[in-house]
């Protein structure tokens, strides 16, 4: 029988398969030649992850050994790149010896990886992640003692490369422009819990992070350096962020290409004698990185060659990751939308996030971290679009129930060792509640009676609870709190305590880790959760716009009619005939039909349309004024009277305070706005006695009272202290603002907080504590260099296209 | 491949037995003596309090332990062991959460040709530093590993560590060249198992077991995964890695082996939760000799198997 002649450009893994379905359905008719510019023949290409790491060596992932090719009689022309395809003689040339004739030839040139053409990319020591030359080299990078490793790109192959650099003895960071790990096969939960397992190996992850230059030094990699200015020594790096299909070869020959080599259903490209398989083909606009699809590919090119008729039809894929110990899945889409459901489940003991997106009653995606164990079976009803409204409500638990607690903050106490502090106020441990508990005092009247816990301030009321919870188990029933949400069962104090106590320094960590049964929240928890994280953790969080509320999303309140009002901030209530004209100007401008002077010393000018926002706050900051803040939780306004300068009765320089105050205190988030005054003498024309904070000057100093409320409640202030100078004054107002921030429940103005937690406690560490009061300045100043920017400024240069209305279809219709 | 090649020599561990709870005393469940008829008939009339010799002590103290040194120590088989040419043990107790399930003692021959290495590593002050380690021959390698730590993540132990999961390296000595690998080649340790070893206390502990390629731990190693996150309520375990010097590499991506609860050896440990040692059984996986199977049991599930065959 006459053998026809097939040549095979590319050993990888999809041409690899293609000849064991090709020898299995005609053993003995093809003579095949193989090239292959790598010095090797077909090796499991995906395995090389844990090559690198040590737990697989590479004689184990060959798939293809020297036997096999004799056995199926393949000349194997490997370490060889062809250099030509002559499709009118049908031969290949490769770089030695004669060109090969074909009957049928089959492309299989794999992908590229890409490089980012950064300055520097081209240095000794930056590598790719493609084949066992690059992991040889990695695995060479990390016989120094010592050596550091970055690499960029934070999706599959970046992350085994990390974790297989870790295993060897690397210091590892890695580098990720998008906000989180994997974000094309996970959402930002199973990201954060990811990025968590790889913390947990040593491995530092940095996410939203943009490389700007690879630093070296005698043609060597030393550092790379990003956006920001921050440098990550290095003595390799690795670039794994994505490949190309490696089309070249065919586009020479004339081939039709696009991203990849022009494949049909068949396999077969544009000349009928020549096919394709792989990571360079393209079909029907997509190209391939996962190894199931190329499979599938290369059973139809098999079929194909001994003249079946089979098409290729693209499936689902799913994918993980070869890091040992991170169990994740992901298939399909899970991107939120309106017509799309989610089902979603957490058990933050165990690490594990589940999520199954529904449309029309059909699993159209799943992301799964730390329990995959029914993935198979999600993918199966995926893949078959089975309809699931029978069985919706109990789907996410899978074939089979798996249970799991959401962590309770009782499990929080319970692991606090016994010298934690319980009570700050009077210096009560877990310890000593627990030996009161132990001798006889049996609920929280009798604990506080014995311990004092709880009997200051009462924050700490609930701990004693769950303590009394914990050591006295079922005998002991704790009060039910409110919780924040039908997201939570935890109550905002449990969240506040929990963010600090646990570190959970994002939003996908309080929905992970506090066992959030929403995917990301809603409107009501979201705001709340936002302020607590920016709140306590300014560096490592940053706001997210979207978690508040239109006013504060516009940075302009919004009226009846649609329009918005615009107030300037008029530091302490002082103007200038400058300011006023541009003020003036600017009604004018943008037809402003509303000029009010507000009760807190302001301008505010009312029924400026959405559109116009952007340019009209342009025009105020030209003019030097910064947004006045009139619609945030935050420092509303510093009222104040002429003081001292000019009042016959006035004892300080009330309006300078009033300056100095604001001045320290804008642009900070607090749990709610936050008013303040200055007056001059007891005379009061400031109304600081009915303020969130007011200062009533005297002639030995500063009376500073706090919790004075003149809205729905009417309440005068208490007496926080008597200073006698200017500068404790501001002090203490940073630091009790301070204090309301870290402390007071979302939505609590600081009467309510106050009157919950006693103006004792909040002397103590306001007025008493003088170390405390300097650390409060400290945390709110450090606060301060991230928030005190102007919006208007940030959203006139930036963000101005987001203020433009949509287009107006009706009047399109009518012209 | 650089496995532990496949020819008649002597093996590192001389014995291994399994120790079980029963009314307050440990006794023997299982047992693989080769030829030392005269200590296995010994150890089979034996039966350990806690506290009591090295499987009682390490019930007691709840950690595993190495013993290098017989005489004059709390072993109480001192003579017996000395006879049989014995001189060093290994006591890993198989707790599950506050529960002793078994203690697995292995036993090794003193003497300057056999190599390997049986070590325990510890947490300490956020590192993994060696408590003890039995080496044989692998005197250097010894000192070294005494001088060296493992951050998480980092290195076998390091790795074991940070996954809470077996981990089976290969090429131990070619593939590493930092300090210890470099010393490790040249003892000639080829496969390295570790694994976690769960306390009640929750202090952390990783063993792992070094094979050479002249006097081998074991000929094949398995890992199994058996934690319900990985294939759910149906009480079985899927191999996720494995070595055999008869059949080569043992994981398969796209097909997965799996053993359930009380079918075959893997199955027993699976169902009963207690390590397993058989010898001269018909039937053994690939015609070996004998096995040791030992569970490790995790947030209140059995979660792996790790299997050495011989």
């Amino acid at each position: 029988m006459n053998r026809k002649k097939l040549v095979v450009i590319g050993a990888g893994m999809a041409s690899g398969r293609a000849l064991e379905h090709l020898f299995a359905a005609e053993p003995h008719g093809w003579d095949v030649t193989l090239f292959n510019a790598e010095p090797r023949g077909n090796y499991n290409r995906i395995m090389l992850s844990p090559v690198l790491s040590g737990e697989k060596a590479f004689p184990e992932i060959v798939t293809h050994d020297d036997a096999w090719y004799e056995e199926h009689g393949v000349t194997c022309r490997f370490g060889e790149k062809v250099t030509k395809i002559d499709r009118a003689e049908k031969t290949v040339s490769g770089e030695e010896g004669e060109p090969v004739a074909y009957d049928k030839l089959l492309v299989a040139t794999g992908s590229n990886p890409f490089i980012i053409p950064l300055p520097g990319h081209d240095l000794d020591g930056v590598i790719a992640y493609r084949d066992l030359e690059d992991t040889n080299a990695m695995i060479d990078a990390a016989a120094a003692p010592g050596s550091k490793a970055v690499v960029i790109g934070g999706g599959l192959l970046g992350l085994e490369a990390a974790a297989g650099l870790k295993l060897r003895g690397m210091d590892v960071t890695v580098v990720h422009l998008m906000g989180h790990l994997m974000e094309r096969q996970l959402d930002e939960a199973a990201g954060y819990l990811l990025r968590k397992a790889l913390l947990d190996r040593g491995i530092k992850v940095m996410c939203s992070a943009n490389s700007k230059q690879i630093i070296g030094v005698d043609g060597k990699v030393k550092a790379l350096m990003l956006e920001d200015g921050t440098e990550l020594p290095c003595d390799i790096l690795v670039m794994a962020v994505g490949i190309r299909p490696n089309t070249g070869l065919a586009a020479e020959a004339g081939l039709a290409t696009g991203r990849g080599i022009h494949v049909d259903d068949h396999m077969l490209t544009s000349d009928p004698d020549v096919l394709a398989v792989g990571e360079c083909v393209e079909h029907n606009g997509a190209v391939f990185g996962l190894v199931a699809p190329l499979y599938d590919q290369a059973k139809v090119v098999a079929q194909t060659l001994i003249g079946e008729t089979a098409h290729f039809v693209p499936k689902e894929v799913s994918t993980k990751l070869k890091v040992t110990g991170c169990d994740l899945f992901s298939a399909g889409d899970f991107e939120a939308g309106e017509d799309r459901e989610d089902i979603v489940f957490r058990d933050p003991g165990r690490g594990v996030y589940k999520r199954l997106i529904l449309k029309d009653n059909r699993i159209i995606g799943a992301v799964m971290y730390g329990d995959t164990a029914d993935s198979s079976w999600f993918f199966g009803l995926m893949k078959d679009e089975q309809d699931i409204s029978e069985m919706r409500e109990t789907l996410i638990f899978g074939p089979a129930y798996q249970g799991g607690e959401p962590l309770d903050p009782m499990a929080a106490v319970a692991a606090l060792p016994a010298d934690a502090e319980i009570c700050g106020c009077n210096g009560v441990s877990k310890g000593d509640i627990v030996a009161a508990i132990e001798g006889g005092a049996l609920d929280l009247a009798a604990v506080r009676a014995k311990t004092k816990a709880s009997g200051s301030c009462g924050t700490c009321t609930g701990l004693v609870e769950q303590v009394l919870g914990v050591t006295l188990g079922d005998d002991f029933v704790i009060p039910a709190a409110q919780s924040i949400c039908g997201c939570t069962e935890h109550s905002h104090e449990d969240v506040r305590r929990l963010i600090k106590s646990q570190e959970l320094k994002s939003q996908a960590a309080v929905w992970q880790e506090l066992g959030w049964k929403s995917k990301d929240g809603c409107h009501v928890c979201r705001p709340a959760i936002n302020y607590y994280l920016l709140a306590d953790w300014p560096l490592e969080y940053r706001d997210d716009p979207q978690s508040r509320f239109i006013n504060e999303r516009k940075h302009a309140n919004i009226q009846k009619d649609g329009t918005f009002s615009v107030v300037p901030r008029m530091f302490g209530g002082m103007t200038t005939s400058d300011e006023l004209r541009a003020i003036a100007d600017a009604a004018d401008k943008y037809n402003v039909p509303t000029i009010h002077v507000t009760g807190g010393q302001r301008i505010d000018l009312l029924g400026v349309k959405g559109e116009d926002l952007p340019a009209i706050w342009a025009d105020l900051n030209r003019a030097g004024m910064v947004s006045g803040h009139a619609y945030s939780k935050g420092l509303r306004t510093v009222k104040t009277c002429v003081g001292k300068e000019h009042c016959r009765f006035g004892t300080q320089d009330s309006s300078g305070l009033g300056i100095k105050l604001e001045q320290k205190l804008w642009g900070a988030w607090s749990p709610h706005k936050f008013k303040l005054a200055v007056s001059g003498c007891p005379r009061n024309c400031a109304e600081a006695t009915c303020k969130d904070l007011g200062v009533v000057c005297v002639d030995s100093g500063y009376q500073i009272g706090v919790g004075g409320a003149a809205g729905m409640d009417l309440r005068e202030t208490d007496a926080l202290a008597q200073v006698p100078t200017e500068a404790e004054a501001i002090d203490v107002t940073v630091a009790f603002y301070q204090l309301y921030r870290e402390n007071a429940k979302y939505l609590d103005r600081p009467y309510k907080w106050i009157a919950k937690v006693g103006l004792d406690w909040v002397k103590k560490r306001v007025i008493d504590d003088l170390e405390n009061r300097k650390a409060l300045i400290e945390r709110f100043e450090l606060s301060q260099t991230i928030y005190q920017k102007d919006p208007w400024a940030e959203h006139a240069s930036e963000r101005a296209d987001a203020y433009q209305p949509l287009a107006s279809l009706n009047l399109q219709a009518a012209e | 491949m650089d496995l532990a090649l496949d020819a008649p020599t002597r093996t590192f561990i001389e014995v291994s037995e399994v120790w079980v709870p029963e009314n307050d005393k440990l006794v023997l469940a299982a047992g693989n003596y080769g030829s030392l008829e005269n200590f296995a008939s010994i150890s089979g009339n034996e039966s350990f309090a806690k506290g009591e010799g090295l499987p009682g002590k390490a019930w007691a103290e709840a950690r595993p332990i190495v013993l290098k040194e017989f005489e004059g120590s709390y072993f109480k088989r001192t003579e017996a062991a000395h006879e049989a040419g014995l001189t060093s043990a290994v006591a890993i107790p198989v707790f599950d959460g506050e529960l002793l399930n078994a203690v697995l003692v292995v036993l090794c021959a003193d003497d300057n040709e056999r190599t390997g290495a049986i070590e325990i590593w510890r947490d300490k002050d956020d590192a993994l530093m060696l408590e003890d380690g039995y080496y044989g021959a692998a005197k250097h390698f010894e000192w070294v590993s005494k001088h060296t730590h493992f951050p998480r993540g980092q290195g076998l132990p390091g790795g074991v560590w940070a996954s809470n999961t077996p981990i089976l390296m290969r090429d131990l000595g070619s593939g590493y060249k930092f300090i210890r690998s470099d010393s490790a080649g040249k003892a000639g340790l080829t496969t390295g198992l570790g694994l976690p070893v769960p306390t009640p206390s929750g202090q952390e502990y990783v063993l792992t077991l070094l094979s050479a390629r002249g006097t081998p731990i074991a000929r094949r190693f398995e890992i199994w995964d058996a934690r319900a996150a990985k294939v759910g309520k149906a009480n079985e375990a899927v191999l996720i890695d494995g070595i055999c010097a008869r059949e080569g590499p043992l994981w398969n991506e796209e097909s997965e082996r799996r053993a359930t609860a009380w079918q075959g050896l893997i199955g027993r440990v699976l169902g009963s939760g207690v390590p397993v040692v058989e010898s001269k059984v018909p039937g053994l996986t690939a015609g070996y000799d004998s096995m040791v199977a030992l569970p490790i049991h995790q947030n209140g599930e059995l979660s792996h198997i790790v299997a050495w065959y011989v």
